[in-house]
């Protein structure tokens, strides 16, 4: 996986669940952003990580932190899949792969299908990444205590107000 | 203070305000107008605090959902009914074309706004999930007050500091 941590990722726009063009920046906004790619609806991996990140959205709703999940699927698909899941947060639609080469996640095991790889990435507001995890195998995702660890540490580092005693 | 953005219902076109526009029933019966203010101060008594993303004096006309608690009635922001209106906002797969809380103080619920575009907007303004907290009007509005605002992108449901109407507004970056 060519990005790292520290590489600033590319503030990329693609299509939201309903069809609306959405910069990685402004669905940011100022916050930590949890960034997952996933290669479909169908894949039963993706199913089972995307069910631990919707218990895990009951948390991020009072966090002050966002979520995106990006895939090849178009925006009706993104927005079914959305749906069944119970998710609140904004799936991206690249249906054309218009980024996945340039981001080097192209799925090479699939040449049918060319999905996105499963991969995770906690970026900071100014799309900073803070921790890159490489999805391909199912336990190289991180798990929510690593997710949450990671969004302490980059809570901690922009809000000023963290140590409110200091 | 800052400058902020006042809704309010007036009877006739107000003079002063930063943008307005006539209201009508579904069925096309004058309804008053919908006015807002772009200022620190409040400018009438009824106005209540919205985001101000939603006020574009270019906007289109748009079919609206408008919920205004009684003032003496008003339930608080993180009641869990509240909670669950914001969450089922967020979960619609086909978002509003803008949605902004209403507040008169940082403690309470003082209504919403959503509005939507569209042959459908009537139908799916019905299910606003606002009106399971608080009993609202379906309005048609005037072009020359609401724009468009994106969909907030979710999950979050708190507001970013208690006198910040949600879905708007976010926190300083840093070092500012």
């Amino acid at each position: 996986m060519s990005i790292q941590t520290d590489d600033t990722f590319p503030d990329l726009v693609a299509l939201d669940h309903a069809g609306r063009p959405r910069s990685l920046s402004e669905l940011a906004g100022g916050d930590p952003l949890v960034l997952t790619t996933f290669r479909g609806f169908w894949c039963p991996k993706e199913q089972a990580f995307m069910r631990r990140l919707v218990a895990f959205q009951d948390e991020v709703e009072v966090a002050y932190s966002s979520v995106v999940s990006l895939s090849v699927d178009p925006p009706e698909v993104n927005a079914a899949f959305r749906a069944g899941l119970g998710a609140r947060w904004t799936f991206l639609a690249d249906p054309e792969r218009e980024h996945l080469d340039a981001l080097e996640l192209r799925e090479h095991t699939d040449t049918v299908h060319h999905p996105y790889r499963p991969a995770v990435f906690l970026l900071t507001p100014d799309l900073v990444v803070h921790s890159a995890y490489n999805g391909y195998w199912y336990w190289g995702r991180p798990g929510i205590d690593e997710l949450r660890a990671d969004l302490r540490e980059v809570t901690r580092a922009i809000r000023s107000d963290w140590n409110v005693a200091a | 203070m800052s400058e902020r953005c006042w809704l309010a219902l007036v009877d006739a076109a107000p003079s002063g305000a930063d943008a307005a526009a006539a209201l009508r029933t579904p069925d096309g019966a004058p309804a008053g107008w919908l006015a807002a203010w772009i200022r620190a101060s409040k400018p009438v008594r009824d106005a209540r605090r919205a985001d101000p993303r939603i006020v574009d004096q270019d906007g289109a006309p748009a079919t609206i959902s408008l919920v205004l608690p009684e003032r003496d009635a008003l339930t608080i922001f993180d009641d869990p009914a509240v909670q669950g209106a914001r969450r089922a906002v967020l979960a619609d797969a086909e978002p509003a074309d803008l949605v902004t809380t209403l507040l008169v103080d940082a403690s309470h619920f003082a209504g919403s706004l959503t509005a939507r575009r569209g042959p459908d907007a009537l139908s799916r303004l019905r299910d606003d999930p606002f009106l399971r907290v608080w009993a609202g009007r379906l309005l048609v509005v005037d072009a020359g007050l609401l724009g468009s605002v994106p969909a907030p992108p979710g999950p979050v449901i708190e507001r970013h500091g208690s006198d910040v109407p949600w879905p708007g507004g976010g926190f300083p970056a840093p070092g500012q």
